[in-house]
């Protein structure tokens, strides 16, 4: 009886100091990051320019809206292109990359050095990337028309040429994205397990055969964890695409994200605003909770 | 058959040498440019010679990015919102890891779920919260907003980390009379180093990145950060290369040079939570 009110007690203390401990964490996730959402879903229900002390409540006009708003397709379009263009072009160059830079040892390349060469660009601010890409791109004195011309070939107008401009602002978000994928992709083939290969190479399997049998079923849980993160990372993405494209040419490369800043800080739209502001966020929650499946699914399968 | 092998082996070297090649050109082309003037940028922009050599975008970009001020306040913000993540995240990490209680429960899977919302997604009610706190312009909004979103991320680094340590560790501690805040600091403490060398890393690179939170939040002419002075001075309109190219240099050195000594904790850092262990 002593002993077990003495545990009770050394719990209730454990506890309390818990408490405690996760207090600053708490509060400030509370006051910073809970509270704005709860309000941004409060928001996205009123019509409101975010200064005046009253504000209207609208219930689902916002949403019913948002399709009217000047360029919204074009936008929806723009952002569905970016975020499926940007993942598929990471995926398959960094896919590549990551098997040539495994392929066992057996290179003269020095592996480490040229994993950490594809990874500088992941540690560059999308600013950065973002006005490097724009001067690269530039008509009459970037290097990559440079590069062209030097080729014999006719210069291309990267920026003002409806839907080569997507294809143009994919390429500069991939290449800040590519190092992440080929460094989980990279630990993902060191971790098949050798004597699979071998098994199957002693069953008759050739190169292509050992890729397509085993190294591919093997990395399906590395691909679907790099599918998600890079959509995720895309569907996020504000500065880097505004700074290559500017949304133009017309409203052709205008993200959700640069909307939403649109309606913050220049048109004043609060409500509208937060509307979009929602759509990102079920958007994004959704491709997560795949991602929390797939991850728990992948503890199984190490 | 075997010559033949180790000839396709050598064009997959290639191959790979080739692509790794075309994936510098962006690096090498504003590494060098920031040394050379305009004309010679767009006229010769892959190659650099000591006739071109200057420094003077540099001398114009510190001028132009309040370098001094803009280097201060990123490092500011940066240096304190980690140290408040540092403290948070561990210390809840440490209960959420070892107080058997559902509350606690329920807590770690709301800083899961709140791990993915992006910042944009409540920028709008963060600008309104922040006016209404009277608090644009000041840095502690940033470092506050900084702490606040990578908080989750942290707490979740954190708590994984604490998990995987075998409970032996503080069972004699606790027979002994510890509290647990002594248990805390003078058995975890010395233990945290990796995770926390991750937490700084993936966090701080962020932070020090970061446009969005800073842009929104200070007035950019006044007071602005590394990025933001990159980004309004030489963002969209930019015709000045060189200038740019080397407010570029300036504002990511820092943390490219870190990357140099610390490679192996830059990759597992960013790459954590995607990658397992």
């Amino acid at each position: 009886m002593q002993a077990r009110r003495h545990t009770n007690n050394f719990q209730r203390a454990r506890l309390r100091a818990g408490l405690l401990f996760v207090l600053p964490a708490a509060v400030l996730c509370l006051v910073f990051v809970v509270v704005p959402l709860v309000e941004v879903f409060v928001l996205s229900f009123y019509e409101w320019n975010g200064i005046s002390q009253d504000r209207l409540f609208v219930g689902f006009n916002n949403f019913a809206e948002l399709p009217s708003t000047e360029g919204f397709w074009d936008m929806a379009k723009a952002t569905l292109l970016f975020a499926v263009g940007t993942t598929v072009l990471v995926i398959l160059i960094s896919f590549v990359i990551a098997l040539a830079l495994d392929n066992r040892g057996s290179g003269r390349l020095n592996r480490g050095l040229m994993r950490s060469l594809w990874f500088v660009p992941c540690i560059l601010s999308g600013s950065v990337v973002g006005i490097v890409w724009r001067i690269m791109y530039n008509y009459n004195n970037g290097v990559i028309n440079f590069i062209i011309r030097s080729l014999g070939m006719a210069p291309v107008n990267w920026l003002e040429t409806y839907g080569l401009t997507n294809f143009a602002v994919i390429l500069a978000a991939a290449w800040s994205l590519i190092g992440l994928c080929v460094v989980v992709f990279l630990a993902g083939l060191q971790s098949i397990p050798t004597e699979l290969y071998e098994a199957a190479s002693i069953d008759g399997a050739g190169r292509f055969n050992l890729r397509r049998h085993v190294t591919l079923p093997m990395m399906a849980p590395s691909i679907t964890i790099n599918v998600l993160t890079t959509s995720i990372a895309s569907f996020k993405m504000y500065e880097l695409p505004w700074l290559v494209s500017g949304g133009l040419p017309g409203y052709s490369t205008r993200l959700l994200t640069q909307r939403i800043y649109f309606f913050a800080f220049q048109s004043g739209r609060f409500g509208i605003g937060s509307a979009l502001s929602v759509l990102l966020i079920i958007l994004i929650t959704l491709i997560s909770l795949l991602q929390l499946v797939v991850l728990r699914r992948r503890e199984d399968v190490y | 058959m075997k010559r033949r092998l180790q000839l396709s082996r050598l064009g997959g070297e290639l191959m790979l040498l080739l692509a790794t090649l075309v994936m510098l050109i962006p690096i090498y082309y504003f590494v060098i440019g920031a040394f050379k003037p305009r004309l010679d940028i767009v006229k010769f922009p892959l190659v650099i010679t000591p006739e071109m050599f200057t420094t003077g975008n540099f001398t114009y970009a510190i001028k132009k990015m309040k370098i001094v001020s803009s280097l201060t306040n990123t490092g500011l913000i940066t240096l304190t919102s980690l140290a408040i993540l540092v403290v948070g995240a561990s210390l809840a990490g440490f209960a959420i890891a070892r107080v058997q209680h559902r509350f606690f429960k329920y807590y770690y899977a709301t800083v899961i779920a709140l791990m993915v919302i992006p910042f944009i997604g409540a920028l709008i009610p963060i600008v309104v919260l922040i006016r209404r706190l009277n608090m644009i312009g000041s840095l502690w909004a940033c470092v506050l907003i900084q702490a606040a979103w990578n908080m989750p991320f942290s707490v979740f680094l954190y708590t994984g980390f604490m998990r995987a340590l075998p409970s032996e560790l503080e069972e004699a501690a606790y027979i002994d009379g510890c509290s647990m805040f002594r248990v805390y600091f003078n058995i975890f403490l010395p233990l945290l180093t990796p995770v926390t060398a991750t937490c700084l890393i993936r966090c701080g690179i962020g932070i020090w990145n970061d446009y969005l939170v800073s842009a929104s939040l200070l007035n950019s002419v006044r007071q602005p950060t590394l990025m933001v002075a990159v980004y309004s001075f030489f963002g969209q309109y930019v015709s000045e290369y060189g200038y740019a190219f080397a407010g570029i240099i300036m504002a990511s050195l820092p943390v490219v040079v870190m990357f140099l000594f610390l490679q192996k904790y830059f990759i597992k850092g960013i790459t954590a939570g995607a990658v397992k262990g």
